[in-house]
């Protein structure tokens, strides 16, 4: 502790004064002769034990209050929450730059500004008060968390400036992972006192589970570190309690043939207390308004509108649904890209060709995929498929194929493995299913092949329902895999209805494979993993009716529609990206030299070049920092390709955080909670320079000087 | 030694010349009367003259009117019946305390015991005087004559506050030694046990005798304003002292006061005695005034 006015703590002797008095005043004592003993001896036998004590505590408390008061003046400063000296700190910044930072800041802060700019202005005074000789670092914990700068920066004027890029797009804030960057952007960190310091809207979506108690393994792990950083909550935050979103799309079709209707199904959520009546909802296609729907919305309700539409001409085409009305535009729309094709070639390769209708292993599979050439419909399907026996596959067979699927294979010849192989790293789309004439032998060893071959997962073996046991049905969960997304709505299909009796196990592992769909027992029964620039999709049960209906629920068609078309797509486009992730795409070899403009829904262009990444050339753009359609042009060619960017709708929900939730996870985490500049700025002077204790010692002096009153009245009554 | 005209003051004599002392209930005395007193008074007092009225006693008509005016009138008079009032003057140790205003409390009691007996003797009363401490030290019987009121002065003048109080045996004895009933007028400050002092004025009442207590305070008493820290000694007992803030204790004080007066009060209203608190800053003949106006409603 040290003193600001130390020589004013010479007043503290003055604590002898109320001692003098009361010795004086005992040695002073003067002698009455008096009538009425009595009365005094029955007024000491009533108190006497209370007199001594209350005597006693009258004074000390007077001997306190000149020292106290001494105290008080001499401005003492406790230093004991001084972070590791006085001198230079290393500052890391967990920014979260999801979208639901674009939302207007609270109008007390910054009128007219979004949240994310008063984070930005926030953080520009925090980092000016940094002592001298302070580095910095931002972690951008949005989507997928980041660093601002490639190493922590003494140049603090410069945070702000590369924070006036950061667009604030980003998908929901991990915390977990942010966490985990944080601590591993502390390691680098060259100051020995170090902070982090969390800047977020405490949206609930991404912080209510944390709030409830869900544990925080990455913050439990940042608070270990040695020596200990200061870790402080700070909350920047909106008063926008209104809001319409785009919550999801739908898109019937990733690829349509020409002339045939594309049905998009868009759910619109209001997340505010107040009713919309009418609120107008436009489809665009290509950038040209079609036509407009309109929509009322209850208090937190939604809505969902269909829409369709059919393109003329073969190519890429874009699609988007806009609503009008709330002040918080970013979210009103959703873009999507429709790939308009002549025709898809899709080679069904069958195992166990059936000799009875429908007993074939790919039956199935031909009528769901050519519904309406099955049916000898006029209208024209997309796909069109060529079914051949396995055991008579030939090397044309294979030529100007875009998606091969094998049913019921017992194995392939090497060479026509090989050849498969090469197409799929090309870019062609295979999908497998199981079967009872499958060698799980050669699948393991030779497709499988310790995840370096084809097949995405080892088989474990058979796994079969008992005739008497409740058959396995799909686990329905709220699904991701583009493929799979139609189906969340139940008007896609009641994938629940599929009965499983046998299934291969699956033993998945590593992160490359992803699981479209699981089965209730817990295990996969399709999944994905990709393979050099095409995808590999495998499915546990048959493509017929041999293990399961499968085949004869009304799903079966789009969803084999979807599979096949999201494999066919696959070295194009994806339909649509989340902002803050980048264009990616693997093209042809020839075009290494190749340079490509970028052009954004504002008119702005930027050149991209590809790159060499292993075997695969490469074309990446920064991550993309706006919703909209953009359009990449070949330079030398004119067919551009577009790709469709969306902002996550989770991020529509602005609801936040309580303060007292906020103050919860800090407390439970030993960190601390700061709700605005000047709380923040304290808490960093104590920390910096301890705390002053002046204030708490008035209060204690008024509080003594009460006391004495009242126990001087409290004695004098005895 | 005091002298008598430290106790009597010309201005008190003149004061007192106008109280009328009455007894409310009839004792013995030498008395004429109407009403049925077994001693035949001759103390008669000339109320008015009255219109005779036919009924009216032929012998009480007023002969001497008649002649000088030819009407009839009746004389009317005020019977009065003799008191022995014997007046009880505490001298114990207590009596000397002498306040803060220079007051002391055994002089203001033998002043007023002065002013009541020469109010009595004024109305031909027959007057005594019993001076105590812890027992009775000087008993002068009840008498009529003026002479007497001297021999009383000489006994107050010569009195000194003694030692230790013991009011409820002194009382008791009294009882036993009065032997006509009469009035007995206590002047004390009553700091003894209120439980014994309130039997033994039971005994006193059982015996006929109407009592008075005039209860002495002086204002340190009642008020209690010591500042500093004192050394109290008892005035009854030298080896009995209290060393002690009198300011932290005042309050609680205060009220043990007051429920000692207030307990004294209600037990004297119990045995229907005329009961005065007489604080001794206040003038004493101004008090008694007040409290003989109480006892002639």
């Amino acid at each position: 502790m040290t003193f600001l006015n130390a020589i004013l703590l010479a007043g503290a002797a003055a604590f002898l004064i109320p001692l003098i008095i009361h010795l004086l005043n005992k040695r002073k004592v003067i002698t009455m002769r008096w009538g009425a003993m009595h009365l005094l001896h029955e007024v000491i036998r009533q108190r006497k034990r209370k007199m001594k004590i209350e005597q006693l505590l009258l004074l000390i408390t007077r001997i306190a209050i000149p020292i106290v008061l001494a105290l008080c003046l001499a401005r003492p400063v406790l230093t004991a929450l001084q972070s590791l000296g006085l001198g230079s700190s290393s500052l890391i910044v967990m920014l979260d730059d999801s979208f639901s930072m674009r939302a207007p800041a609270a109008q007390t802060t910054l009128p007219g500004g979004t949240v994310m700019e008063q984070a930005r202005q926030d953080m520009q005074t925090m980092l000016t008060d940094l002592p001298k000789g302070s580095s910095a670092q931002v972690i951008l914990s949005g989507g997928s968390p980041r660093k601002l700068l490639d190493q922590a920066t003494t140049a603090l004027d410069l945070v702000p400036k590369k924070l006036s890029d950061v667009p604030s797009m980003s998908g929901p804030l991990s915390a977990n992972d942010a966490f985990q960057s944080a601590t591993s952007a502390l390691k680098d960190a060259p100051n020995a006192a170090r902070e982090v310091l969390i800047v977020s809207d405490f949206q609930e979506a991404d912080w209510k589970a944390i709030a409830d108690g869900a544990a925080l393994p990455a913050l439990e792990n940042l608070a270990k570190q040695e020596p200990k950083p200061q870790i402080t909550f700070y909350r920047v935050g909106s008063d926008l309690a209104e809001n319409l979103s785009i919550a999801s799309a739908d898109i019937s079709a990733l690829v349509a043939a020409e002339s045939q209707p594309v049905g998009l199904r868009v759910r619109i959520k209001n997340h505010g207390k107040r009713p919309w009546q009418d609120v107008a909802v436009h489809l665009e296609a290509d950038g040209a308004r079609l036509r407009t729907a309109r929509v009322s919305l209850a208090p937190e309700g939604e809505a969902v509108l269909s829409f369709t539409h059919a393109f003329e001409k073969v190519g890429d085409h874009s699609i988007s649904v806009r609503l009008e009305g709330d002040s918080f535009a970013d979210d009103n729309a959703f873009h999507s890209i429709v790939q308009v094709r002549n025709q898809l070639n899709v080679l069904l390769i069958e195992g166990n060709p059936g000799k009875d209708p429908l007993s074939g292993a790919t039956d199935f599979l031909d009528i769901a995929l050519t519904p309406h050439t099955t049916a000898a419909a006029t209208l024209k399907d997309l796909i069109r498929t060529k079914k051949i026996d396995a055991r008579k596959l030939r090397e044309e067979d294979l030529r100007q194929q875009e998606v091969i699927i094998l049913a019921d294979v017992q194995r392939l010849q090497d060479r026509a493995m090989k050849d498969i192989d090469k197409m799929v790293k090309d870019g062609v789309g295979l999908l497998i299913f199981a079967g009872p004439e499958c060698d799980l032998d050669w699948y393991n060893r030779e497709f499988y092949r310790k995840g370096e071959g084809l097949y995405p997962s080892a088989i474990k073996g058979y796994a079969r329902a008992d005739s008497d046991a409740t058959p396995a049905r799909i686990l329905m969960q709220r699904f991701t895999h583009p493929a799979a997304l139609y189906f969340n709505d139940a008007r896609g299909g009641r994938l629940q209805d599929a009965e499983f009796r046998h299934w291969f196990e699956f033993t998945t592992q590593g992160d490359k494979v992803q699981r479209i769909f699981n089965l209730d027992r817990n295990v996969p029964l399709m999944v994905e993993k990709k393979h050099g620039r095409g995808r590999v999709i495998a499915a546990a049960t048959t493509a017929n009716a041999e293990w399961s209906n499968l085949p004869l629920q009304p799903f079966f068609v789009p969803l084999m529609q979807r599979l096949t078309t999201y494999l066919a797509t696959e070295g194009s486009a994806p339909a649509w990206q989340l902002v803050g992730t980048p264009i990616r795409l693997n093209i042809a070899k020839d075009l290494l030299n190749a340079e490509y403009t970028l052009r954004d829904p504002t008119g702005q262009t930027q050149k991209l070049t590809p790159r060499k990444e292993g075997e695969n050339i490469l074309l990446e753009s920064p991550p993309i920092a706006q919703p909209g359609i953009f359009q990449l042009t070949r330079t030398g060619s004119d067919k551009p390709t577009f790709h469709a960017f969306n902002v996550d709708g989770t991020e529509s929900n602005l609801k936040a955080l309580s303060t007292a939730d906020i103050q919860k996870i800090a407390t439970r985490h030993e960190a601390s909670f700061a709700n605005n500049l000047q709380s923040y700025q304290k808490l960093d002077r104590t920390r910096r320079h301890g705390s002053e204790l002046w204030q708490p010692l008035l209060i204690a002096l008024l509080a003594l000087l009460f006391f004495e009153v009242l126990l001087q009245q409290r004695i004098a009554k005895g | 030694m005091a002298t008598l005209s430290d106790i009597l003051q010309a201005e008190d004599i003149t004061s007192l010349q106008h109280l009328q002392l009455f007894a409310r209930t009839v004792v013995e005395g030498f008395t004429t009367g109407q009403h049925a007193s077994p001693h035949k008074g001759f103390s008669v007092e000339f109320r008015q003259h009255r219109p005779y009225v036919q009924g009216d006693e032929i012998r009480r008509l007023d002969w001497k009117i008649f002649g000088r005016t030819d009407r009839f009138y009746i004389r009317e008079f005020d019977e009065e019946t003799n008191l022995r009032a014997t007046i009880v003057l505490d001298a114990s140790g207590s009596m000397n305390y002498r306040g803060q205003k220079g007051v002391l409390k055994f002089d203001y009691a033998r002043k007023l015991a002065a002013s009541l007996a020469y109010l009595l003797m004024s109305q031909q009363d027959a007057v005594g005087l019993v001076t105590f401490d812890s027992k009775v030290r000087d008993i002068i019987p009840c008498r009529t004559k003026i002479s007497h009121l001297h021999l009383m002065l000489e006994a107050m003048v010569k009195t000194t506050p003694g030692k230790d109080t013991s009011l409820a045996p002194v009382i008791e004895s009294l009882a036993q030694r009065l032997k006509r009933r009469g009035l007995v007028i206590l002047i004390s400050d009553f700091f003894d046990d209120p439980a014994a002092l309130l039997q033994s004025i039971g005994v006193l009442r059982k015996k006929g005798h109407e009592v008075i207590a005039l209860q002495l305070w002086d204002r340190d008493e009642i008020d209690f304003p010591f500042g500093n820290w004192a050394r109290f000694e008892n005035l009854e007992n030298d080896d009995d002292f209290l060393l002690l803030d009198p300011a932290t204790i005042r309050q609680r004080y205060l009220e043990v006061q007051k429920n000692f007066a207030e307990q004294l009060k209600d037990g004297f209203r119990k045995h229907q005695v005329d009961y005065l608190s007489l604080p001794t800053d206040e003038s004493h003949s101004a008090a008694l005034r007040s409290y003989l106006a109480l006892r002639m409603r």
